[in-house]
């Protein structure tokens, strides 16, 4: 973009700004939104949603399952068809939003790719390119193409967001008193020659003026639950469609009761301060949650499990065609194991998040092969009227 | 970038420090003239390449204080819980006991509730990363530090956790800075026979699922194999299979850490009876049992590897020159790697003798970390708080071993130039540049130290014309040739 047309778009962002806080409050519908939620690490799905009618569960992980097994939140079943999940003790909010039907677990689901590298592997869930490519994520697509805005909680563009310059931006809170207004005023003239710095500067500037002074006061490096929460603050005005949340520290190598019981309790608070935050709009919002890969099926030799291969996903929202359990389980007996060790996919992640993206955002197949060019994509109603 | 003057020398001398080094210090600049490259290759022969204050905790220390601080924190635990089990009334007379009986004795300093034992990790991890900070910042051979600092991340250990917040900042003290510029595979070794690598990626507690120590909790954990053969060594493409990381796993089994008060020798120890048995295979070669000798071999292999002098020559150039490294530079890296079994002195030689390592565009954006120090090393402070370098690095979003993965942190322009990193860099600029110490700097002094005659004109006049000499200090320390290298 020129620097002229920058300056122009930029002048045109900041007008739309101003407005929302009065458009906020008063519960106009507003477009559908999106919050894309990356658990970096590889979360143990089966420690998650746990198949409690599989018998072998505790010849699995003989420390590890029973660790859970008597607290676990029972999912209900929608047809004789479905088997009995259940919930992690710590998903209190999300086993509510189940009920509600408004959380929809698919179970059995990679991203397709092979190995078991995790930054490999993310590099995949957040291009879903067949070659990921780190300048090009899928979300960065859609909203290139329907003329969305995004934002990311970071410090720093992720790949999902990454090749869509002009519609996505990033936030994360700082500790620092800011800057004085003149200070500001020299760097622009600094940055004159260099583009680049100019145009985060000014999206830096953007983003603290949207926040407003009441959040700036209170300046702290976030937890996830108040990420979660600025998020959902964000993404309350109407000019913005879409945000991508992170959290790591997934990778249970070794005692992972423990950190999983912590970690996914931090995970469901956050989600639940965002529901919290987003109001009314709720009804209107798509929360997509994913992880890279899966764990093996057995615990390994310090109470902790390996890279695996299939895990679980998440979709959850106001409307979202929730309280059951989609995805078909391939099983736990050893000749139904990948490769002997890990939980077979028998879906990929973007067959589905292409499904909801689809009717939520309204894409047409042409666009869906664009930003999903690897997906089956799933036929059946991901909404709820 | 249009220059001011064009005496070759002064650029070459202001790449040396920026772009190989970690920032000018203010005499730096004269001294090296137009020996840039000299300047560099003189530090590859410093013995020691870096120095730290060996008067701190070590490893073998950090361990035994924690062995000492767990059986002391159950004593207490144990004794806090056996003081509610009495009655009420028993503990009404105790507590009139104890009051008359302070009220007797003013002598009695240490009354009866104890607190409990203080966890020591926290210190010894601010005192270790300070030591290595102000080691750095006021350093001579800063290029060794960059070095350093390279491999400490190409081996990151996380400080998480109780024990190794303590134990994280050792690795680089003890197993990489002696082995830094001889053999890669000597280097591989020490890493991972350091207690702080053992235990972050739980090869201490990894088992042979067949020797009797197997049990259905206990056994092989594939953690660290996996993470040399992606990270530290061949890369993820460099060739190798999930039978691959299988099968180092159980050539490292019994490779484990000392227990204080149990095992007499310190440090690194190899469990006899918890190694797999029987011949190992890695990337077809086959290793017969030879115990701990299995394991090193396998490791020595797989360091001399054409798929490791590639990946991390790669990584090198990427990490000192681009992020878009010029495969000539790469090639050149890997031959001499090739050349001279992955002697690091001589690979980092050829890249500094290299002309493709000294094109004047600057071509990477600091990190945090390379941020901080050049700036602290820019104004040299008489009186270097070291607590305020540590505040500003986690400020910024680069606290020493807090990557919080074995990848380490990137050194890639695109994972710190976000727009509120950014602000976080304005910010904490001005804040610095409005302290009390810093009112009388001389910017044209500090222009000349630190860029020589390398800044733009247009950056030399913006800075120049600031409003104050704090704004200008500011507008410095965040100019386009200050945030790059």
């Amino acid at each position: 973009m020129l620097r002229r047309d920058f300056l122009k778009a930029l002048a045109a962002s900041l007008v739309v700004y101003q407005q929302p806080l009065l458009a906020m409050n008063n519960g106009e519908k507003q477009p559908p939104k999106v919050v894309w939620v990356m658990l970096r690490g590889a979360l143990d799905a089966l420690h998650t949603v746990v198949p409690t009618f599989e018998s072998s569960m505790k010849i699995h992980r003989p420390t590890l399952y029973p660790s859970i097994e008597h607290k676990l939140l029972p999912l209900a079943q929608v047809s004789s068809m479905q088997q009995g999940y259940a919930l992690h003790p710590a998903l209190v909010n999300l086993h509510q939003w189940y009920q509600q039907k408004q959380l929809l677990p698919i179970v059995a689901v990679s991203s397709g790719y092979p190995k078991r590298s995790h930054f490999e592997a993310q590099d995949y869930l957040e291009s879903a390119l067949p070659v990921p490519d780190l300048d090009s994520g899928w979300l960065a697509r859609a909203i290139a193409l329907k003329n969305k805005q995004a934002i990311a909680i970071a410090q720093s563009t992720p790949i999902s967001l990454r090749g869509s310059n002009q519609h996505s931006n990033t936030w994360y809170p700082s500790r620092l008193p800011d800057a004085e207004q003149q200070t500001y005023q020299a760097l622009q003239q600094l940055y004159q020659d260099s583009p680049q710095l100019l145009t985060r500067l000014e999206e830096g500037l953007n983003m603290e003026a949207l926040l407003g002074e009441k959040n700036m006061q209170k300046k702290q490096q976030g937890s996830f639950i108040s990420l979660s929460k600025s998020c959902g603050q964000l993404l309350s005005q109407p000019t913005m469609d879409c945000a991508m949340l992170t959290l790591g520290g997934w990778d249970t190598h070794k005692n992972q009761t423990g950190q999983l019981q912590r970690q996914l309790s931090l995970l469901d608070k956050g989600l639940q301060a965002l529901k919290t935050e987003l109001g009314e709009q709720w009804d209107n919002t798509l929360v997509i949650v994913a992880t890279e890969f899966g764990r093996t099926v057995k615990e390994n030799g310090t109470r902790g499990t390996d890279h695996g291969t299939a895990s679980a996903l998440f979709l959850a929202g106001g409307k979202i065609q929730g309280g059951q359990i989609l995805g078909k389980w391939p099983g736990l007996q050893a000749e139904q194991l990948h490769q002997q060790r890990d939980l077979k996919a028998t879906s990929h992640h973007f067959d589905w998040i292409a499904a909801s993206l689809q009717q939520h955002w309204q894409l047409t197949d042409q666009q869906v092969q664009h930003i999903f060019p690897t997906a089956k994509v799933y036929q059946g109603k991901m909404f709820r009227a | 970038m249009a220059m001011q003057g064009s005496k070759k020398e002064f650029f070459n001398a202001t790449i040396a420090t920026q772009r190989f080094a970690l920032g000018a210090r203010p005499d730096e600049i004269k001294k090296i003239n137009d020996n840039a490259q000299q300047w560099l290759l003189t530090q590859l022969d410093a013995s020691p390449t870096v120095t730290f204050d060996h008067a701190l905790a070590t490893a073998n220390s950090i361990l035994i204080a924690h062995t000492e601080f767990t059986k002391n924190r159950k004593a207490f635990r144990k004794q806090q819980a056996d003081k509610t089990i009495p009655t009420a009334m028993a503990e009404m007379d105790s507590a009139n006991q104890m009051s008359e009986m302070q009220a007797m004795s003013s002598e009695s300093k240490e009354p009866e509730k104890s607190k409990e034992p203080k966890n020591p990790h926290n210190d010894f991890y601010k005192a270790l990363t300070a030591d290595a900070l102000k080691q750095t910042i006021e350093s001579e051979n800063s290029f060794n530090w960059r070095c350093l600092a390279f491999f400490s991340n190409h081996f990151s250990v996380s400080a998480q956790g109780q024990l190794m917040t303590g134990l994280a900042p050792t690795l680089e003290r003890e197993a990489i800075a002696p082995n830094l510029y001889g053999h890669f595979d000597e280097l591989l070794l020490a890493v991972c026979q350091h207690p702080a690598m053992l235990i972050y990626l739980n090869n201490e507690n990894s088992i042979g699922p067949s020797t009797r120590f197997a049990k259905k909790n206990r056994g092989l954990n594939e953690n660290l194999a996996r993470e040399i053969l992606e990270l530290h060594t061949l890369g993820v493409d460099g060739g190798y299979q999930q039978q691959d990381v299988t099968e180092l796993a159980k050539g490292i089994t019994g490779w484990s850490v000392f227990k204080p008060g149990k095992d007499k020798q310190q440090g690194f120890i190899y469990h006899k009876g918890k190694h797999e048995p029987g011949t190992r295979t890695l990337l077809g070669k086959s290793y017969p049992p030879q115990g701990l000798s299995q394991g090193k071999q396998m490791l020595k292999d797989i360091a001399n590897h054409p798929s490791t002098a590639r990946f991390v020559s790669t990584k090198i150039v990427q990490s000192f020159i681009s992020d878009q490294a010029p495969e000539e530079l790469v090639n050149h890296l890997t031959t001499q790697w090739i050349k001279t079994n992955g002697h690091l002195k001589s690979v980092f030689q050829a890249l500094i003798n290299h002309p493709l390592s000294w094109q004047t565009q600057q071509q990477k954006y600091k990190t945090p970390y390379e941020y901080v120090i050049s700036t602290y090393r820019a104004l040299a402070v008489k009186k270097l708080n070291i607590r305020q370098v540590q505040n500003a690095l986690n400020t910024l979003g680069q606290r020493p071993f807090k990557a919080g993965s074995p990848a380490g942190y990137s050194d890639q322009q695109q994972d710190w130039d976000g727009a509120s990193a950014l602000m976080a860099r304005v910010n904490w600029a001005s804040q610095i540049a409005g302290k009390k110490q810093f009112a009388k700097t001389n910017i044209n002094i500090l222009i000349e130290n630190t860029f020589s005659n390398t800044l733009s004109t247009h950056s030399y006049q913006v800075i120049t014309r600031a409003e104050s000499r704090q704004q200008a200090l500011t507008l410095l320390l965040l100019s386009p040739e200050f945030l790059t290298r």
